[in-house]
């Protein structure tokens, strides 16, 4: 149903740092309610996703046991429609191509301000919106 | 008001440039010894009025300087000068540019966005002039005029890394006067002073600039000839030889004739050190001597 | 991280300033490849407290084979005040002046290859210390200022600068690997800190972590 408008409900952050998870929620808008998952690491951001299957999910790059690049392309087997947003502190263009090409959403530049992350949700929502098959 | 005064009073060139390159502010000791008006450049791109600063080493600095708010110098010992200034007390010597350190850094607004960059320029002219006559009087022999063994040494070893790096051949002529003692027991010591003297500017008037000639020992000169393969050197050598072979001293009234013994060696890579190349070239030197002086010879 | 002194950091300092020196280092990367046009990899950095008096040693173990590396050292100013290093193997030099030239170097009539060589060193140094630098104070809302960066052998470097730190205190080593892409190249990145700038570390780590949003 084309039109109708998604709200994000469900966030999965996937990331090594406590730090990094806490400033990512930190920035999230204030006035809506969103139910937030963690996970530490790329297999656990995998295995998460799985089972809480999230609207939208952040994504670190480096972390121990699956990197960011291996957990994306892990993902986006499980949900070829899964919205996957890479933040990450080194933007180089050559991660910016790899990411894409693995089925990224975007890539956003850490640290994260608020109101770039207003920005990339309500892109997201829009992505979301124009699914066929919208839960 | 204050600061408005300073920056125009201070003893220190200050530029300041936009983003693009365009002149913002020029200051005026800019002005007196850029010989060129605040009015004419404000506005304008630096690189109009000097084309010679647009290098990608000069870009690249500008750019780290923009990004990371750090600064960027341009040492005098390295680039001698950014700006083409005529020197105006160089004392005595002939040095034609103002000798500039130079430095480069960020200028940022109430939001801490670096919007523009200063260059501030300091005339080292005449501290560049004492060092120069500092290390003149530290690794040249007082009497000839030529290098000191000591500086030719850490040549040696400088020449020898790059030879290492580059692949660049590197050759040494080490030259003796023959039966010098004799000259000075016959002629006296000042004498034989005046025939060194002129031997050693006999030799320089006949290598490169590049080429470095040092008074190794009391009667002996040794002579580093960087980029310069085994044929050059021997050729140069042989032309020293028979110059001074041909050549008639006049001290005191007095004519005088000598000739010279030389060994030649070149860098080949069995030569694992700079001392190796000198034992090789002393080596030739003393084969010269044994096989009957006034004669250049090289081992292979 | 490594804990010689553990008491000097709270965990949450650690984590924040763990995930500080991600971003800074990560961003200073990106960044790198826009300025010099080169893409180098700083590896993430690890943290060292260390006793001054222990410093000699431990930077003698972390720089092997002393003798033969060139070094880069930079001192910097303000809240965050210290010195960085720049340590290269002696045959990158070479590797160093292909990196920055446009096109072979020449000998030119007023520079030799050991200034190009120099020159092109000290511009490297100056561009990575000051990136890390940058980006650190960036990010914790300072500033620093510079010396002119300069030369000093591997042997020499415990008498270069060890003398501005107070042997009663303890230093904070922050040590990266950088990396030249299409390069076999690689070195360290040393930046030193001296106490008063934990100091004041400590301070900013919480008021970055408070004030974000």
């Amino acid at each position: 149903m084309q039109g109708a408008q998604i709200m994000i409900k469900k966030i999965l952050i996937v990331d090594d740092s406590k730090v990094a998870r806490i400033m990512l929620k930190k920035c999230l808008p204030k006035d809506k309610a969103y139910e937030i998952i963690e996970a530490v690491d790329g297999q656990d951001g995998v295995n998460k996703y799985r089972e809480f299957t999230p609207d939208v999910t952040f994504m670190d790059l480096t972390m121990p046991v699956l990197d960011g690049f291996k957990a994306t392309a892990e993902i986006m087997k499980l949900d070829k429609n899964a919205v996957v947003i890479i933040a990450t502190a080194d933007i180089q263009r050559k991660s910016a191509e790899h990411v894409t090409a693995l089925g990224a959403f975007t890539l956003i530049k850490k640290p994260v301000k608020s109101e770039l992350m207003q920005e990339v949700l309500a892109a997201a929502e829009l992505k979301l919106s124009k699914l066929p098959g919208v839960k | 008001m204050i600061f408005s005064q300073i920056f125009e009073m201070v003893n220190v060139g200050i530029v300041i440039l936009d983003k693009e390159f365009k002149v913002y502010k020029w200051n005026r000791w800019m002005e007196t010894y850029g010989k060129i008006p605040a009015e004419k450049i404000v506005g304008a791109s630096l690189f109009t009025f000097f084309p010679d600063l647009n290098t990608p080493s000069f870009r690249r600095n500008f750019k780290a300087v923009t990004t990371f708010g750090n600064f960027a110098f341009f040492s005098q010992n390295l680039h001698g000068h950014l700006f083409p200034f005529k020197a105006t007390n160089t004392l005595g010597t002939d040095i034609k540019y103002m000798q500039q350190n130079c430095t480069m850094g960020p200028i940022r607004d109430e939001n801490n966005i670096i919007n523009y960059v200063y260059i501030m320029v300091h005339d080292v002219t005449e501290i560049a002039v004492y060092e120069q006559k500092l290390l003149e009087m530290n690794i040249k022999d007082p009497m000839t005029g030529v290098y000191n063994r000591r500086y030719l040494e850490s040549c040696l070893e400088r020449e020898f890394e790059i030879h290492k790096r580059y692949k660049k051949p590197l050759s040494l002529i080490m030259l003796d006067i023959d039966f010098f003692k004799r000259v000075n027991d016959t002629c006296g010591h000042q004498c034989g002073d005046s025939i060194l003297i002129e031997c050693a500017s006999f030799i320089d008037s006949n290598i490169r600039t590049v080429d470095i000639l040092a008074r190794y020992g009391g009667e002996e000169f040794c002579c580093l000839l960087p980029e310069t393969r085994i044929e050059s050197a021997l050729s140069t050598a042989e032309r020293i030889r028979k110059k001074i072979e041909d050549h008639t001293f006049h001290v005191n009234k007095t004519k005088i004739k000598i000739t010279v013994s030389q060994g030649v060696a070149v860098l080949s890579p069995e030569i694992t050190s700079p001392e190796t190349l000198l034992k090789i070239a002393d080596s030739a030197l003393y084969k010269a001597k044994e096989d009957g002086r006034n004669r250049t010879v090289t081992i292979s | 991280m490594s804990s010689e002194t553990n008491d000097i950091f709270s965990d949450e300092e650690k984590d924040i300033l763990q995930e500080i020196m991600n971003i800074a280092f990560g961003s200073a990367t990106a960044d790198l490849a826009e300025v010099i046009d080169i893409f180098v990899e700083l590896s993430v950095p690890q943290i060292h407290l260390i006793p001054v008096g222990e410093l000699p040693d431990f930077l003698k173990n972390t720089i092997h084979a002393y003798d033969e590396t060139v070094i880069v050292d930079q001192k910097f100013w303000g809240d965050f005040s210290g010195s960085g290093l720049l340590v290269l193997p002696s045959r990158a030099t070479k590797e160093m002046l292909m990196l920055l030239a446009d096109k072979e170097p020449e000998v030119s009539f007023t520079k030799t290859m050991a200034t190009l060589e120099k020159e092109s060193l000290v511009e490297i140094g100056n561009i990575l210390i000051g990136a890390c630098v940058g980006k650190l104070s960036e990010l914790l809302k300072t500033f620093a200022t510079y010396s002119p960066p300069r030369i000093i052998n591997g042997s020499n470097v415990q008498n270069a600068f060890i003398k501005s730190f107070d042997p009663s205190q303890t230093a904070i080593v922050l040590k990266t690997i950088f990396k030249f892409e299409h390069k076999d190249l690689s070195g360290l990145l040393l930046l030193l800190a001296n106490q008063e700038s934990i100091g004041w570390l400590r301070k900013a780590l919480h008021e970055f972590l408070e004030s974000y949003e």
